[in-house]
């Protein structure tokens, strides 16, 4: 049980918020495509999301940014261990302690600088010490994530511990430099050594002029804080090698001061250095059962509200709109009588997210559960486990919301994502079930087969220089999924920008059109920070579901798959096909974009994802049934409506329910025989039914029968499973030499096509009539009309009727044979 | 001074193999820029790695430099005192203390919000009927004395009508003359305005009165129920009736024909905005007069329900807002019904009407001091806040001009874009119903014929609801109610055709139908 509770109770996987006000846009001015300006918080909202990928052992891993109201923006962050500022006028610190911290912070900031991050909030207080004497530093994005400053009103910085240069560069100078951070560190140190707070009394004014002062210092600037602080005699009695390396932080001119580099390489931190862990698996990367992001996810299922721990603990405060309102705005942009707004200031404190709700929700769980994979053959032991947690009959957004039932897929998936691609089989059986959100982005990757080295073919892509099709491009991406924060803020944009230039790019046999942004921004949105995998799933996307339909001539395509919904329609619901028909609502005046988008058009993000869920565990026929799905759903107002309103429904599609979607598209996927939605246009490597299109059925064809073809495999295997109704309209003479097994004998000529009305076939009409879940097949040789028949059984609404294709004929190779030899003719 | 530096950077490749120029600035991918070298120029790939290295190694070089070139400079220079180093310590002190709360002033919450923070608490407790209560009877006494007032007035007109007449008739006879007849109207005049400033002086020390009684009893019984967790009932007072003799009259009041006739033709409709994520908003056009929209039926004795509505709502993120239309000059007599509604009853939350006007007065003066203009133009406007009128918190004065009375103004009418920022401080300030006129116009007219009103609200209908899309990327609140206003003199047939013409604008929502199998 208590490696269990160090699972969860781990020391590091602590959380605080902190929050503040991005700037409001001055007047009412338009950005440069005169489309409204992207509020500031968004900006900074789609900044700060690179901070999260950043994981290192002295960094505190940035968790979640949250867009209140207001342009308010709250950052989640690890938070773990007591500021530095906590140690001072304390025993606890010595110089070997000192100088480990000096080596933990460059090193965190040697990761920073890689990414071109430049820190500016570098301070005692900023810096925490852990129970194992190990540093992280905490809130280093903020400088990155505002722009540099650009998208607030309050300077970021730590007052006493901003470089002189960066003072002297003014408020509202955006540049920049690791340097400064590295003054940063020298006056940290220079705390840490005098053991006391610098310049403790002073006030705001005196302490930037102190620090400017020190500009003048002639010689060393720390030993000058020390004399000022009374405490020359720590300077003196220093190691050379810390009161050096001190020294050389605190380096007036940025020239001279070294680089975190240079510092780095210093003697003094040979012995810190760890020594490089030995024998790691080059093969597989370290695995954690879970992460804070898994963690930090949990609690919010758990009940965890940061915004209302924020407000609990007083750093949100508000007051009623009413009393703040100004008294007058004038057409100039200018607002009159407005007060200052005193809860808008920026408040640095931190806020510490209490975890005990999740403790206690989590503590009965076994600490087997957090080794799913581990199989265990002794009945004693499996009997005195708990059962498993299961809530798999719930409906699916109420799993979603389930923190237990989180819990333990959560913990699954990331298993078998670990020994991807050897688990796939695994993870597409578990995905079946459902897919954790806080992974769909993996799984996706997973189930779409991308391969390990995407991010190298992503960075092959050329995607800056200029092509014709930029200017589409550029018109398209702000009216992409707007209402996501992701999706439009400026990062956002740039970054879709790039994997559409990549996609056109990497395919010059396809031209883009309009939509593939829509298709993009699902994955955009689920790997925004990984570019590259959102392209590798968008390029394994597209060749499965929309194999040639970004051709320059792509008629052909649409036709097809258009003229194969609506013998779908036909084939499960004869009475909204006859309508639709005889209204002359085709599906080219509505589906285009359903299908050429595979929905991501008409739904928003959180409804496409749900879909996605399932079709990217089907075939390529599978949207047509979540056509077929949506129309059932608006069935009753279809059938009620006529051309006019039929447009003027589908010209904005009516909120429709997702979740009955999936369930009733899967369900008509599952009983549909495969060949009925078999293309001749579909991708290859799917085409596993040989010599259907061995007669090529023209669109023409298509179109013009209304009943879709069956191959003859599809009804070997539905007669043998007794699902099936077969029709046989050859005259008796051939029915009686050969037949199939429980086959009707209708003879074509036998009928009179006047009214749609079943009697008119003789007594077998009533067989139809009863008729609920069978296939309907119609056999005929290629002298009968395979077309007038069919057609009359859908008039009289018999579903499922489809035609057998080939004739009879096909049937004779078949072996073992299905066919007999009826005893008597019938007459 | 910028982040990114842009620069060519001449590549000299190891092997002598070739010398390529590349621009490179700061956000450049440069492994990215790499294969797109290898591509154009036939670079090796065996390159790639010192390609990498000579280009991060040049920028970081750049980077650098150029920073210690500005730096040292500017160190350079505050050493030698060619910058004023004292004013920048000022500039970074000013904008600490005024941006952050660390350094900023340390503010306390004040009257207005501990008083709002008493009454939202109260009002939303079982002292509500009490409350509520009282605040009727305090307006009745209000009602009663205003209806006094201009009774005594009118009365004193009346009087002096007559007298002025019998004067102005024996101004033939020898004892009347002109001079006397002016004597008389000045005294008229001064006995007049006395009498109107002493009553109205009156009112206002009794509202004070009552202001001042009812807030220290908001703030008393919070007091005694957080102690106890009981409500006491309130004293009965000098300033208003008893509340046992009202709260006898317990008649229930409704609905009455009167409330009915006041909106002659009404239509509702859910309407729905956005492509993909579809965001709802209540759309409701209706005919009344502006004025009855916002007065209360005086004729009932129980607190009406309206104003347990704005109550409720006072001080919370769901406001209601009015659109009203004046002309340049603040507090004007285009709006003296306003005012005098306004006046009705005492205003226990915000200054009273005269007293909003005048601060919104001073500061438009101060404003427009350096400016060339005196005057408001069209489009801008000011807010006045309110407790005491029915569903209204907020009215937004805005500024028109008779222009607004011709046919063709389009979407960039200074009254059009004044509507958009209207609706930018309700996104700003959680006003989440508002209330437009919604041709622009309170009186039907000679000029405004079915074209006219029709072209009209086709404009402010497209406009109002372009704004609405572009309010959703503002990240405040969402306009949940919106009532459009139309003059009452307009006839059903026209209604009909302009309630006609909403959903081909706005996607109006299809209905749910339940089916009962």
């Amino acid at each position: 049980m208590d490696i269990q509770k160090s699972l969860l109770h781990n020391p590091q996987f602590q959380f605080g918020a902190i929050t503040f006000f991005a700037k409001q846009h001055k007047g009412d001015t338009c950005g440069s495509n005169g489309l409204p300006l992207t509020p500031n918080s968004i900006t900074v909202y789609g900044r700060a999301q690179l901070l999260k990928i950043i994981e290192n052992p002295y960094l505190c891993q940035y968790i979640d940014i949250i867009r209140g109201k207001h342009e308010r923006t709250v950052v989640v962050s690890q938070y773990c261990g007591k500021p530095l500022t906590a140690c001072l006028n304390t025993d606890n610190l010595n110089v070997d302690n000192i100088k480990k911290i000096a080596y933990q912070i460059l090193k965190g900031l040697e990761e920073l600088q890689k990414r071109n991050i430049v820190n500016r909030n570098l301070s005692t207080e900023n810096v925490l010490l852990m129970e194992d004497n190990n540093i992280k530093v905490f809130n280093y994005g903020l400088y990155y994530m505002t722009g540099n400053g650009q998208y607030v009103a309050f300077p970021v910085m730590s007052v006493l511990y901003t470089a002189p240069e960066v003072y002297l560069s003014k408020p509202s100078s955006t540049y920049s430099h690791p340097k400064g951070d590295i003054w940063s560190l020298g006056i940290i140190l220079a705390e840490l050594v005098i053991n006391k707070p610098l310049w403790n009394s002073l006030k705001l004014g005196q302490i930037i002029r102190k620090i400017m002062s020190l500009l003048t210092a002639n010689g060393s600037v720390f030993e000058r804080i020390t004399r000022e602080h009374n405490c020359y005699e720590k300077y003196s009695e220093l190691p050379a090698d810390l009161k050096d390396l001190i020294n050389s932080c605190l380096t007036v001119y940025p020239s001279n001061r070294p680089s975190v580099q240079d510092l780095l390489k210093r003697e003094i931190f040979n012995n810190i250095a760890p020594s490089p862990m030995k024998t790691k698996s080059k093969v597989c990367k370290p695995f954690q059962n879970f992460t804070i992001m898994e963690f930090y996810h949990w609690w919010q299922l758990a009940g965890g509200d940061v915004l209302l721990e924020l407000k609990k603990q007083g750093l949100i405060r508000t007051s009623p709109p009413i009393l703040s309102l100004p008294k007058a705005v004038l057409m100039d942009g200018n607002i009159l009588g407005l007060e200052r707004n005193f809860n808008l200031l920026y408040d640095p404190k931190v806020v510490l997210m209490p975890l005990d709700t999740l403790y206690r929700r989590f503590s009965h769980i076994p600490l087997s559960s957090y080794y799913p994979l581990i199989h265990i053959n002794s009945d004693i032991i499996k009997k005195s486990e708990p059962p498993q947690y299961d809530a798999s009959n719930l409906p699916l957004v109420i799993r979603e919301k389930d923190p237990e039932y989180q819990f333990h897929r959560t913990i699954l998936m990331r298993r078998l994502l670990h020994g991807y691609p050897f688990t796939r089989n695994l993870i597409i059986k578990e995905s079946e079930k459902d897919i954790p959100p806080l992974l769909r982005g993996n799984i996706w990757a997973a189930l779409l087969h991308v391969k390990g080295d995407y991010e190298k073919e992503y960075a092959k892509i050329d995607k800056t220089t200029p092509t014709p099709t930029d200017r589409q491009i550029e018109v398209d991406i702000p009216r992409c999924h707007q209402y996501n924060e992701l999706l439009s803020s400026s990062v956002g944009h740039n970054k879709l920008k790039r994997i559409l230039k990549a996609w056109v790019s990497k395919n010059s046999q396809y031209v883009y059109w309009q939509g593939l942004d829509s298709l993009t921004a699902p994955f955009l949105y689920l790997n925004f920070n990984d570019e590259a995998k959102a392209f590798a799933c968008l390029s394994s996307f597209i060749p499965l579901y929309l194999h040639n339909f970004f051709l320059k001539d792509n008629a052909a395509v649409i036709q097809e798959y258009l003229a194969k919904f609506m013998q779908l329609i036909s084939f499960h619901d004869p009475t909204l096909a006859n309508h639709l028909h005889n209204i002359n609502f085709i599906p080219e005046l509505f589906a285009i974009p359903w299908f050429l988008t595979m929905f991501s058009h008409v739904f928003p993000l959180h409804k496409i994802l749900h879909l996605w869920d399932k079709l990217i565990l089907g075939d390529s026929s599978f949207p047509l049934h979540v056509g077929l799905s949506i129309l059932t759903q608006l069935r009753e107002t279809l059938l009620n409506s006529g051309f006019n309103e039929c447009i003027l429904l589908f010209s904005d599609l009516p909120e429709v329910d997702i979740e009955q979607c999936v369930t009733s598209s899967l369900k008509s996927y599952n009983i549909t025989p495969r060949s009925i939605t078999y293309r001749k246009h579909q991708n290859e490597n799917e085409k596993n039914i040989e010599n259907m299109d061995e007669m090529g059925i023209t669109v023409q064809e298509l179109n013009r029968e209304r009943c879709p073809r069956i191959h003859f495999t599809d009804v070997v295997k539905l007669v043998n499973e007794e699902k099936a109704i077969i029709i046989d309209i050859r005259n008796p003479t051939q029915f009686s030499r050969y037949a199939v097994r429980g086959s009707l004998n209708i003879p074509f000529s036998s009928v009179t096509f006047g009214s749609p009305v079943l009697e008119s076939i003789g007594p077998h009409g009533a067989t139809l009539k009863n008729n609920t879940e069978k296939v309907v097949v119609v056999v005929g040789t290629e002298d009968t009309d395979l077309e007038l028949f069919p057609k009359f059984l859908l008039e009289c609404k018999v579903s499922r009727v489809c035609v057998l294709h080939g004739g009879f004929n096909v049937l004779l190779p078949v072996s073992p044979t299905i066919l007999y030899t009826p005893n008597s003719p019938i007459l | 001074m910028e982040t990114t530096i842009a620069q060519n950077i001449c590549l000299n490749l190891p092997l002598g193999f070739t010398e390529v120029e590349v621009n490179v600035s700061n956000d450049t991918n440069i492994e990215e820029l790499i294969y797109i070298l290898i591509n154009d120029n036939k670079v090796p790939v065996y390159l790639e790695k010192e390609c990498y290295k000579e280009i991060e190694k040049h920028l970081r070089d750049h980077v650098d430099n150029n920073y210690n070139l500005v730096t040292d400079k500017i160190i350079q220079d505050a050493k030698s005192n060619t910058i004023d180093v004292e004013e920048i310590i000022k500039e970074w002190e000013k904008m600490i203390r005024e941006e952050t709360a660390e350094f900023g002033e340390k503010v306390c919450a004040s009257d207005e919000e501990l008083f709002a923070l008493a009454y939202h608490k109260l009002v939303h407790s079982p002292a509500l009927e009490t409350m509520l209560q009282l605040e009727h009877t305090y307006a009745q006494t209000i009602r009663h004395r205003v209806d006094e007032r201009d009774r005594q007035i009118k009365s004193l007109s009346d009087i002096q009508t007559d007298e002025m007449t019998k004067a102005v008739d024996r101004l033939e006879d020898e004892d009347m003359n002109e001079r006397k007849i002016n004597e008389i109207a000045a005294r008229h005049f001064e006995d007049h305005s006395f009498l109107r400033v002493q009553l109205t002086s009156e009112l206002e020390t009794l509202k004070e009165a009552q202001r001042r009684e009812y807030r220290e009893w908001i703030m008393q019984i919070l007091e005694q129920n957080q102690a106890k967790g009981s409500l006491p009932t309130p004293k009965s007072s000098p300033l208003s009736p008893s509340l046992s003799t009202v709260m006898s009259f317990r008649e229930p009041c409704g609905f009455d024909n009167d409330l009915q006739n006041l909106y002659l033709n009404e239509e509702s409709f859910t309407i729905h905005l956005g492509s993909q994520l579809k965001q709802m908003h209540n759309i409701r056009v209706l005919t009344a007069d502006v004025i009855d929209l916002c007065s209360i039926n005086e004729t009932c004795l129980e607190p009406t329900p309206q104003l347990l509505q704005t109550s409720l709502a006072l001080y919370s993120n769901d406001l209601s807002g009015l659109v009203l239309l004046t002309d340049p000059v603040v507090g004007t007599w285009f709006t003296t019904g306003f005012s005098s509604i306004c006046q009705r009853s005492t205003e226990f939350h915000f200054p009273h009407i005269e007293d909003q006007y005048e601060a919104i007065n001073n500061v438009i003066k101060n404003h427009l001091k350096d400016g060339n203009s005196k005057l408001l133009q069209p489009g801008d406007f000011y807010i006045t806040r309110h407790s005491n009128l029915p569903e209204v918190h907020v009215v937004f004065h805005m500024v028109t001009d008779d222009r607004l009375k011709s046919a063709d103004i389009n979407s960039r009418n200074a009254v059009i874009l004044g509507l958009r920022s209207i609706l930018k401080v309700a996104c700003s300030y959680d006003i989440t119903s508002l209330t437009i006129p919604l041709l622009l116009q309170y009186e039907m007219t000679e000029e405004m014929t079915v074209a006219w009103c029709t072209k009209r609200a086709e404009l402010v209908f497209k406009c109002v609801k372009g704004f609405m899309i572009e309010m959703a990327s503002w990240g405040g609140s969402d306009l949940k109610n919106l009532q459009f206003l139309l003059p009452r003199g307009l006839s059903h047939e026209v209604f009909q055709s302009l309630t006609a013409m909403l959903p081909s604008i706005f996607k109006v929502s299809n209905p749910l139908i339940l089916k009962s199998t």
